[in-house]
């Protein structure tokens, strides 16, 4: 186990700029997320943690060692693919014990070593079949196995559970996070699926068009989002937007659904702003600031509601990651009574639950 | 989906039809080996001898020098396989795995080689190899039927690795691998259907020659193979007809044999990338 240290590392393609200049500390035993929308750049950061695609410039160091330019296999990393990327010519057992193999490890250690790692993943069953024999959550296990058998620095995982079907990917990710918590090796996991950052991560790495967007463990993401991008990527449904003008002098408000919502902490200059609600935090019911809609649609979940209305004059911003966007505004409720869509709905909102953005810039305003 | 009684008929009917087709000439050259003289040039002909000559086999493989012929045939054909083999993987895999600078048009410029026919470089080679000192030998075929052998084969290796991914590569590389030991260790065996249908073609184009062993062994006759041998059968004024069908089949029977062994192989070879 080692820390991680990645040091101005960039990437371009002639005159394409895939991965602006990316620094981040991984701290020994941490387990750290890459997260954002397809074409990011967190595959090619993992990549180039890797070793398998070059970097243009910065370097990389696991523990006290620069591994910039090192070979993959010199680097003493284990990385689990997002197709397993298991040898099809290969048993199970031959499969965990590769990497061994390559290493010249001692045939009984080797073989010691195969039945912890298939103990552990819950494997031992079928450690001689072909990865063809077997389902995809056994295949993602030997996958594991293989990464695990060598205890190596560090593990890279890219995107492993996205080709597992819905179930079956919440089981393995309970299952990746104890098996992180019970080997403790540093992890550094790649994935588009905010859930599985939310959920799996002690930090989160949000990325855009090859930029860091806020790094952060997942409730500072969720509370305290640097910008438009982040507020609008993690959560779901995802953060409701509405362009606004902030008036007032000493006392700012915003002017939202045609009321003056008086503006606590946060003190924006006069002027245009985005405002952001999450759909959550908008209750049935009268309270602070109270306004009606006539819902265009409601979904129930059961124990609760979406239901999505237009803001009226209100104008709204589409958020750039979640498609829920484009169907209106969303308001998420506990409720189990009738409510239908047409039917004039009262709902009202804290302001002091308001995320305030720069319309240029689109920076978190904070107090 | 399951077939009705008349879609089934249609069916086999297609494949009778087709089999016939191809299996005739070859049943013929078995009947005309075996048949007498008299019966072949009988009219109408008759499709099983009345008399079949069975011991002609034993007597052409005695009176002619076919294991001779079939053993250079062989030389020349695992030489050529191996040869092509070594370059076409090499060539099909960098084709398949790295960005080139002009990589594309490198891989479809090796193409156009195959499009010339073998007799256009007939002329060229002979030039070539004379100035070499080696017309005569049996180089002379390794190298030639390489030339016609590796444009293609590269081309079909290619297409066969581009169907195996990447990451399997790159899984390898983290595990310890050079680029060169992942590909041995993990690529060429995953690619064995593929790499036995490319040496199966090879041996086929390279055993089914006489042009080129014509042109260039004519004149060593310790050195010809099996399809050069039997043309040498057909007299000026006589020819048997009985003998020279008995040898062909000789030569035909180890092509044959092969197939029946990598048949498994070839399936699983020639349909690569139809299925996902």
């Amino acid at each position: 186990m080692a820390k991680i240290s990645i040091r101005n590392v960039h990437k371009n393609y002639g005159a394409l700029n895939v991965l602006k200049p990316f620094s981040l500390e991984i701290e020994d035993g941490e387990f750290v997320v890459l997260v954002g929308p397809s074409g990011c750049g967190k595959s090619t950061m993992l990549k180039i943690l890797a070793g398998l695609e070059p970097a243009t410039g910065g370097s990389i160091f696991i523990g006290d060692r620069d591994v910039t330019d090192l070979a993959p296999g010199d680097r003493d990393i284990a990385m689990v693919f997002q197709n397993y990327a298991l040898y099809p010519h290969l048993t199970v057992r031959q499969n965990i014990g590769f990497g061994l193999k390559m290493r010249g490890t001692p045939k009984a250690e080797m073989e010691q070593r195969i039945e912890d790692a298939a103990r552990i993943l819950e494997v031992t069953s079928y450690l001689d079949r072909r990865p063809k024999e077997l389902s995809g959550g056994q295949r993602q296990r030997v996958a594991l196995g293989r990464a695990i058998v060598r205890q190596p620095q560090a593990f890279l995982m890219d995107e492993p559970l996205s080709n597992l079907d819905a179930k079956l990917r919440v089981h393995m990710r309970a299952e990746i996070g104890a098996l992180h918590r019970r080997i403790g090796t540093t992890t550094v996991y790649v994935t588009h699926d905010q859930i599985e950052a939310m959920t799996m991560a002690q930090r989160v790495v949000i990325m855009r068009d090859g930029e860091i967007q806020q790094i952060a463990p997942p409730d500072v993401l969720f509370e305290k989002p640097d910008n438009l991008f982040v507020a609008g990527f993690i959560g779901s449904p995802g953060m409701n937007f509405m362009e606004a003008e902030v008036s007032g002098g000493d006392a700012p408000h915003v002017r939202l659904f045609e009321q003056d919502v008086p503006l606590e902490g946060a003190r924006p200059p006069a002027g245009p702003i985005i405002a952001g609600l999450r759909p959550e935090h908008l209750s049935l019911g009268a309270g602070p600031v109270t306004f009606t809609v006539r819902p265009t649609l409601v979904e129930s979940l059961g124990s609760e509601k979406y239901i999505y209305f237009d803001a009226g004059s209100q104008k709204r911003v589409v958020g750039h990651a979640e498609d829920e966007a484009a169907r209106g505004m969303i308001a998420r409720v506990d409720h189990s009574g009738p409510l239908a869509a047409g039917e004039e709905v009262t709902l009202s909102f804290d302001p002091a639950r308001l995320y305030l953005f720069d319309a240029q810039t689109e920076k978190a305003i904070r107090p | 989906m399951t077939r009705t009684f008349n879609q089934s008929l249609m069916l086999y009917l297609g494949v009778i039809a087709t089999l016939a087709l191809i299996l005739f000439p070859i049943y013929w050259l078995f009947i005309t080996a075996i048949s007498t003289s008299a019966e072949l040039s009988a009219l109408p002909p008759s499709f099983w001898p009345a008399d079949a000559q069975w011991e002609i086999f034993a007597r052409v493989w005695e009176a002619r020098p076919i294991p001779t012929w079939l053993m250079n045939s062989m030389i020349a054909a695992l030489g050529s396989v191996a040869l092509s083999m070594v370059v076409s993987v090499f060539a099909g895999y960098a084709l398949s795995r790295y960005q080139l600078r002009g990589g594309h048009a490198l891989g479809l410029f090796i193409l156009t080689a195959k499009m010339l026919p073998a007799t256009l470089l007939v002329i060229p080679l002979f030039a070539v190899f004379r100035n070499l000192g080696l017309i005569g030998s049996m180089w002379t075929l390794v190298i030639a039927h390489s030339t016609l052998i590796v444009p293609f084969a590269t081309w079909m290796l290619k297409g066969y690795f581009d169907t195996i991914p990447r990451e399997l590569e790159q899984a390898a590389m983290v595990d310890g691998c050079s680029p060169m030991g992942a590909m041995v260790r993990v690529v060429l065996p995953i690619a064995t259907p593929g790499l036995a249908a490319t040496a199966l073609y090879a041996f086929v184009l390279s055993w089914a020659d006489y042009a080129y062993a014509r042109t260039f062994l004519v004149n060593a006759q310790d050195n010809w193979t099996a399809n050069l041998g039997i043309t040498t059968m057909k007299g000026e004024y006589v020819t048997d007809w009985n003998e020279i069908s008995a040898a062909a089949v000789f030569v035909a029977v180890p092509v044959i044999i092969i197939y029946l062994f990598l048949e498994r192989y070839l399936v699983g070879g020639l349909t690569a990338g139809a299925e996902k």
